[in-house]
């Protein structure tokens, strides 16, 4: 029982765990209203939008791809709605036109990825570029607003209760990604695919059509983070969401997921995404300023990134003594866990 | 501390019917009080945040300066804190800041609004949480959420101050000039050149043509790159407008390092100290701005004196700000639309070759 803790302790999840109690024990003493309902909504509320990305990120890296576009194409869907909106289109129309934006563009670069074998890196940079440029197309120097108010409700007040509908979203979505990737055949496709595509491939899985949808869902998603987004804030500006998708995929990596692909839990991105809220929260209402806002909240993220290859390679170090224990890690080691773990979960 | 104070309202109790509320009662004996300017009670202590559009520039460096003035005078034990988020991320930053507020417990957020009406679900919330919000610099274009806004000048004036500068500077024949503006969110920059078009439309202004509006966010090298831009693409252009300060350096700038400033200067609203050097080699021979250290230090005397009570925030309360003298809130003539309540500052300064070198200190 006791080994049984230590080893649960010792993992990245575990590890993230104690972290993020540390941060919870220093907003706890340090703000008299944390623990409110109120400030728990609003936590969430102000990233959430972000923490909706990140649960399909964690699918696209996994897989053993990026996607540098997520941000882009949250702008461009925002910038979707606002322009029909003017238009006259009714919102809720403009609203599919964008998810079908979304998705559309993102089964163009799943089949720039997985058909014509792009580089997922240069393919969605490219999306990255073209989707703001499109979304400056569409709303200019401009920033817009005046929706009706059924929608910038939707987007600002509690729909159960305080729960807004983007936060009822994010639970449902991180339920519905958990047991898609821990508990289905796609989830261990994934893996599959993130660990040794050409392994993958020899032993039957359609490599192709598992990234392409992961593409697809990714490219749907964003958009949807997008609507939602012109909706809590109620104007749409061509830069809306910019700089989102680092943020995104540091998330994700912190979270545990390997940048090789093939490890990680959705546990630990979910642990990690309530991390960086509850630190960003503690953050301002400790009156800390933008800058050194970013500032700290980068340093964790560099360590986040480092700690866990050292870690491994400390761990590695150790173990040369006994038998080589596996033969398949990666060049460096993953982020986190090991594979054989991520296998069996 | 959010005392309210009922001491007019109690006074007046004994004359009215005893179902009406208190505080409604305080809001009906306040004007009656007028003739007589509320005095600041010093010594309350009040938690307060200055929010500017965001930080690391002067003008809201001055501000700041001027807020610790009056902190100072007043005697609030608590000293007051000076956040800000990155321009980069102004809109979402400041979102963020109003947002937790109340959390935070602040009892005031003194805020120059960089995120048009986007701010306003987070600033309606915090009033509803008893946390008072009030603008200076920009405000809430519809006045949701806004407790009251110290305006620095009159905003239809400040139209007129930057058609009267482009006329003074392109002369009776007039000529093209083009508008660098900072972010189109800006609720100030937006109604100061809504005020210009105006005041363009009469007929003493009627050579001056204006091209089109710009916006380099208010940060330097955008602002600089929007200022190559319309360089390159009116040939006949002969005035840069910049009603920002970030743009109107970046402008000169631009136009120094082309070696344009005989055929194209720049004017709008500039910080003496920044702008010595280009009015003095005739980039910019003419701009205009008012104290920013005044201004921060009068939004501190309006919010404190909210939080305290001693204020309402209601129309035609009179109050004394220390050593600017005595002041009225008012319905905001510049936001006829909505609801809105203004303490006007002023006045303006016109900065040329004359005065700019002792104003940059």
């Amino acid at each position: 029982m006791g080994r049984e803790l230590w080893r649960r302790l010792r993992s990245w999840e575990g590890l993230l765990a104690i972290l993020l109690l540390v941060v919870l024990a220093f907003n706890v003493t340090r703000v008299p209203n944390f623990l409110t309902v109120t400030n728990q909504i609003n936590l969430f509320q102000l990233g959430i939008e972000k923490a909706i990305v990140v649960l399909v990120m964690a699918f696209v890296i996994i897989s053993g791809e990026i996607d540098l576009s997520v941000a882009s194409m949250m702008g461009l869907s925002a910038a979707v709605v606002a322009a029909l909106f003017e238009l006259g289109v009714p919102v809720p129309l403009a609203i599919l036109v964008a998810l079908g934006v979304g998705a559309g563009f993102g089964l163009i670069n799943g089949f720039f990825v997985a058909r014509v074998g792009l580089s997922s890196l240069a393919v969605t940079l490219a999306g990255y570029v073209g989707f703001r440029g499109l979304a400056r197309l569409l709303v200019q120097d401009r920033s817009v607003g005046g929706f009706p108010a059924w929608f910038t409700d939707l987007g600002q007040r509690g729909l159960i209760g305080p729960v807004t509908l983007s936060i009822l979203l994010f639970a449902i979505l991180a339920v519905v990604a958990a047991v898609a990737l821990h508990a289905s055949g796609f989830g261990r496709l994934a893996y599959e695919v993130g660990n040794s595509a050409p392994a993958a491939r020899f032993s039957g899985v359609p490599v192709a059509r598992v990234k392409i949808a992961i593409f697809t869902l990714s490219g749907l998603v964003s958009a949807l983070a997008g609507v939602l987004m012109a909706a809590r804030l109620g104007a749409v500006r061509a830069s809306t969401a910019e700089g989102f998708e680092l943020d995104i995929i540091t998330v994700v990596l912190l979270g545990g997921v390997s940048i090789f692909g093939g490890v990680g839990t959705m546990l630990g991105v979910l642990l990690s995404t309530y991390l960086v809220l509850n630190l960003r929260n503690g953050l301002v209402i400790a009156g800390v300023t933008g800058n050194t806002q970013t500032g700290i909240i980068g340093l964790l993220l560099i360590l986040s990134v480092l700690a866990p290859n050292l870690w491994e390679r400390g761990r590695a170090g150790l173990r040369r003594r006994r038998p080589e224990p596996s033969l398949r890690a990666p060049p460096v080691a993953p982020a986190g866990s090991m594979p054989s773990r991520a296998a069996t979960e | 501390m959010k005392r309210r104070r009922f001491i007019a309202g109690a006074m007046c109790a004994g004359l009215l019917a005893a179902n009406v509320g208190a505080g409604v009662l305080a809001q009906e004996a306040t004007p009656a009080a007028s003739g007589a300017a509320v005095e600041a009670t010093t010594g309350q202590d009040v938690k307060m945040m200055l929010l500017p559009k965001f930080l690391g520039i002067l003008p809201f460096d001055q501000a700041n300066q001027g807020a610790q003035e009056a902190a100072a005078e007043l005697g609030n034990p608590t000293a007051f804190d000076f956040v800000g988020p990155t321009a980069e991320n102004s809109v979402a930053g400041q979102i963020e800041f109003m947002t937790n507020a109340p959390t935070a417990g602040y009892d005031v957020v003194m805020l120059s609004n960089n995120s048009g009406d986007q701010i306003v679900p987070s600033a309606v919330g915090a009033q509803e949480a008893g946390t008072k919000v009030v603008t200076w610099d920009s405000p809430i274009p519809n006045g949701e959420g806004e407790s009251v806004f110290v305006a620095q000048v009159d905003f239809t004036e400040t139209g007129k101050v930057m058609a009267d500068m482009a006329l003074s500077i392109l002369g009776e024949d007039g000529g093209q000039f083009a508008i660098l503006s900072a972010s189109p969110d800006a609720a100030n920059q937006n109604a100061w050149i809504a005020a210009m078009e105006d005041a363009l439309e009469d007929p003493a202004y009627a050579n001056l043509e204006l091209l089109e509006t710009v916006y380099g966010d208010d940060q330097s090298e955008k602002s600089y790159e929007q200022a190559q831009a319309l360089i390159s693409k009116h040939p006949d252009m002969e005035l840069i407008m910049a009603p920002t300060s970030v743009g109107i350096v970046s402008a000169a700038q631009a136009l120094q390092a082309e070696g344009l400033c005989d055929e194209i200067k720049v004017s709008g609203l500039g910080v003496p100290a920044e702008m010595l050097e280009y009015t003095q080699n005739g980039c910019a021979p003419e701009f205009a701005l008012w104290s920013f250290v005044d201004l921060g230090y009068l939004t501190y005397y309006v919010s404190y004196m909210l939080a305290t009570g001693d204020l309402q925030g209601v129309e035609g309360e009179t109050f004394m700000a220390g050593r600017l003298g005595e002041y009225t809130i008012t319905q905001d003539p510049t936001r006829p639309d909505v609801e809105a309540l203004r303490v006007l500052m002023g006045p303006f300064t016109v900065y040329n070759i004359d005065n700019v070198e002792e104003a940059a200190g």
